[in-house]
């Protein structure tokens, strides 16, 4: 497989991964925004600092005020996470490897394109009608996961596709995880209510997992082995890197080049962090903390597989 | 409204040829659509009118254009009624092609090698020298089994006299075959039985014979030789195109940085190491190719190529140099090199030209430049291009100062009405001007024309521009056994 390829392929499963998740938090923070004047204050601050850790200035005008946020998440050009530009560049991935993809993976990833990019998209969003078109890109992005699975042939572009899908899972879910906890700043023994879980748990689509799971008190510890630990939760750290552990051994078997044994132990290191600790261990290192060098560690770890399977420029 | 009612409205141009009417009455080829369409209502035709335009949305078969910053998505117009040819038809043009094939493949050899044409004064050795597409850089240079046009797409169009005409040799990289193919689909879509009931010559063997022949075409004998399409990437207008055929083949599509040259080898850079590439169909023009022999700043092709090639260590398709023999000036000469070469009459005829050189010629086009169209024999796209009875005085002032100051730049033919067919325009059927452009594949085998081609339309009333930027749609075409 062509390195530009695999790199492509790669991308366009990241961004791909990434506007799900995006639409996954709006739908979510949508649907609560009605539930404000209970216990639960709601604001769009915690969804916007989960795609723009930075953007502080934007996050007090549009505070509350749920038209602004869409547009801000979803429609707003200059907003690098916006699922507009999110959906923009997925597409220029998918057009550079067109032939490596199926039709039908093409023809969705177009759909969404021109979703996204419809010309009143900005009125819409303002209106009544928002929730109709929230629902309808959230539905088609679920619809290319399974567009994906059932047509996509299994073998190297698979895999690439895979590693970037999963490595950017791991990346939501920490980014998802952390904005929440960090409401509470990270006081995990100063118990919060369902309510105030409920968000976070239905942005990562995990709540009803998560009842049947888990006992009813402790939720603060339990929501975090859930996210982390859970190995039948699809979007937990430790199922992502399951896979990821997966499809990396496909990879370094098929190719066998110069440092790729490298990576597979660098990975190696970081999925050992997840499969051989448990919640004790997280909350001696400290939450923050646990998450933020698991962070920098994956991100670290895809640049080293940029460098060995894409260095093609 | 009953759509009867919406021919009944149909007037013909005249003095044009209409592919549909002759006289008040319907041709026998057009008398199975006209059944199938003619008791549609027209909200139904506007509905698979619109139904067409989201089939080629939702695919991603657009262009971009480019305004306020801001990129523009636009699908390329497609007209629903098809284009009709006979098989009688399509036999004689299917002859002509391949005759003319033959004579230009000799003239390539020819030109690159002995040049013996040019010895015996048939073409003029000037025309060659001052010809900006002869290709020095690749005299000399042996190409598999003597093929240089392996993909071709001469335009054709028809005269008020119903004659097939050659217009124009496209013999570098003709574009629009996958058009050809979309059309089809999207009209298997929205009019299933019709295709069946006028018994439609398939064409989406396309793809395969195109494989066959780039395979064929491998500098060793390989069981598996490695073909790529080489695109200059997703900005190209054609870059559908490139993906669609390398998908239709199963072969990689690279774009320039993809590829290496090593030791006079090419390679593709994998995510397993460096791999030989022994075919590669290219969508890039020649002077983007190398930059070693070419364009020194281009970053589209591989440094190196042409070296590779030279060593016969890997094909290109279409050969290198191909330019010279479909430039507008040597193509007044085709005529004589089939003479020259098979000993036989011209079956397809081409459009008289004049080359501006002559003095007579010249005078002769300036006294009539009313009925003259003039086009530079460097251009295509329909760019560059002066139409006599349309262009006004300062214009033509200006096309006859350059025409003096540059002759050999500038060729004139009488203006010819093409044929009109039925189009699907603001609810209404109206006659619009088409040309032809089948798409011939040529292998050691031999020649091979999958039957039809794309049939360009000029959608503005009365205009005679076809190319799509300008203006042009395009329409599926049938080649129907009566």
């Amino acid at each position: 497989m062509l390195s530009r390829i695999a790199d492509s392929l790669f991308w366009l499963n990241r961004y791909m991964e990434r506007s799900d998740c995006l639409l996954r938090v709006v739908y979510t923070n949508y649907i609560l925004s009605f539930d404000a004047g209970n216990s639960t204050s709601f604001s769009w601050k915690d969804a916007i600092t989960i795609f723009s850790p930075t953007a502080e200035d934007v996050i007090n005008p549009t505070d509350d005020s749920t038209s602004a946020a869409l547009k801000y998440l979803i429609n707003d050009s200059k907003n690098l996470n916006a699922a507009k530009i999110l959906l923009t560049k997925a597409r220029e991935n998918a057009r550079g490897v067109q032939d490596n993809i199926t039709k039908e993976v093409w023809e969705q990833v177009n759909q969404l394109y021109h979703l996204v990019n419809q010309s009143d998209m900005e009125k819409k969003l303002g209106g009544s009608r928002s929730l109709e078109i929230i629902e309808q890109l959230y539905q088609n992005s679920t619809l290319y996961y399974g567009v994906t699975d059932s047509t996509m042939p299994r073998g190297q572009g698979w895999n690439f596709m895979n590693l970037g899908k999963f490595i950017e899972r791991c990346l939501m879910t920490i980014d998802t995880t952390f904005a929440h906890f960090k409401k509470i700043d990270h006081q995990l023994n100063n118990p919060q209510d369902i309510l105030f879980w409920r968000n976070l748990l239905l942005s990562l689509s995990g709540y009803e997992l998560y009842l049947k799971a888990y006992n009813r008190d402790q939720h603060n510890l339990n929501i975090i082995d859930h996210i982390l630990f859970n190995k039948n939760f699809p979007r937990s750290l430790h199922y992502s890197l399951n896979r990821i552990s997966r499809y990396l051994n496909e990879v370094v078997e098929d190719t066998k080049i110069e440092g790729s044994e490298k990576l597979h132990k660098s990975f190696g290191r970081i999925y050992s962090k997840i499969e051989f600790s448990d919640i004790n261990m997280v909350q001696e290192i400290s939450l923050p903390y646990f998450l933020f060098s698991l962070r920098k560690e994956l991100v670290e770890f895809s640049n080293q597989l940029t460098r060995i399977y894409f260095s093609y420029a | 409204m009953e759509s009867s009612h919406l021919f009944s409205q149909y007037n013909t141009y005249p003095g044009t040829w209409d592919e549909m009417y002759q006289d008040k009455a319907i041709r026998s080829k057009y008398q199975q659509v006209f059944a199938d369409i003619s008791h549609l209502p027209e909200e139904v035709l506007q509905q698979k009118d619109k139904q067409a335009s989201e089939l080629f949305m939702n695919q991603g078969i657009t262009f971009t254009v480019y305004s306020d910053n801001a990129g523009i998505e636009r699908i390329f117009p497609f007209d629903i009624i098809p284009r009709i040819l006979t098989s009688a038809e399509w036999d004689h043009i299917e002859k002509g092609i391949k005759q003319r094939l033959k004579a230009l493949n000799l003239f390539l050899k020819d030109i690159y090698t002995t040049q013996q044409i040019v010895k015996d004064k048939v073409v003029p050795a000037e025309l060659i020298a001052t010809c900006p597409h002869y290709t020095r850089e690749i005299f000399g240079i042996k190409v598999p089994h003597d093929l240089y046009v392996h993909i071709s797409g001469i335009d054709l169009i028809r005269g008020e006299d119903g004659v097939f005409y050659i217009l124009e040799d496209n013999l570098r990289t003709p574009s629009g075959v996958s058009y050809m193919m979309e059309n089809r689909e999207v009209t298997k879509r929205i009019f299933p039985g019709m295709l069946t009931d006028s018994k439609v010559r398939m064409i989406n063997n396309y793809p395969l014979l195109l494989h066959d022949i780039l395979i064929s075409l491998a500098p060793q004998q390989l069981s598996e030789p490695t073909v790529v399409l080489l695109t200059p990437g997703v900005f190209n207008s054609a870059y559908f195109e490139h993906s669609f055929l390398a998908r239709q083949m199963g072969i990689p599509l690279v774009e320039g940085r993809d590829l290496v040259v090593n030791n006079h080898k090419v390679y593709m850079k994998t995510t397993a190491g460096l791999q030989q590439v022994h075919v590669i169909y290219r969508r890039i023009d020649d002077e983007f190719l190398d930059p070693l022999v070419f364009k020194p700043d281009s970053a589209l092709g591989v440094p190196g190529l042409i070296s590779a090639y030279r060593k016969e260590n890997v094909a290109i398709v279409n050969a290198v140099g191909n330019g010279v023999a479909d430039d507008k000036a040597i193509y007044a000469y085709v005529p004589n090199m089939i003479k020259y070469y098979l000993n036989e009459e011209t079956i397809l005829p081409n459009v008289p030209t004049y080359g501006l050189e002559n003095m007579d010629a010249r005078t002769y086009v300036f006294e009539n430049i009313g009925k003259m169209v003039i086009k530079q024999t460097n251009q295509s796209g329909g760019y560059g291009m002066v139409m006599g009875d349309k262009a006004g005085e300062k214009e033509i002032d200006a096309i006859k100062k350059a025409i003096t100051a540059n002759p050999r730049e500038f060729i004139a033919q009488p203006i010819i009405k093409l044929s009109t067919v039925p189009c699907f325009i603001n609810g209404k059927l109206q006659p619009r001007h088409v040309d032809l452009r089948p798409y011939a594949l040529c292998g050691p085998a031999g020649i091979r024309i999958v039957p039809g081609g794309l049939t360009r339309v000029a959608l503005r009333e009365g205009s005679l521009v076809v190319n799509s930027s300008q203006g042009g749609g395009s329409k599926d075409t049938w080649v129907v056994d009566l």
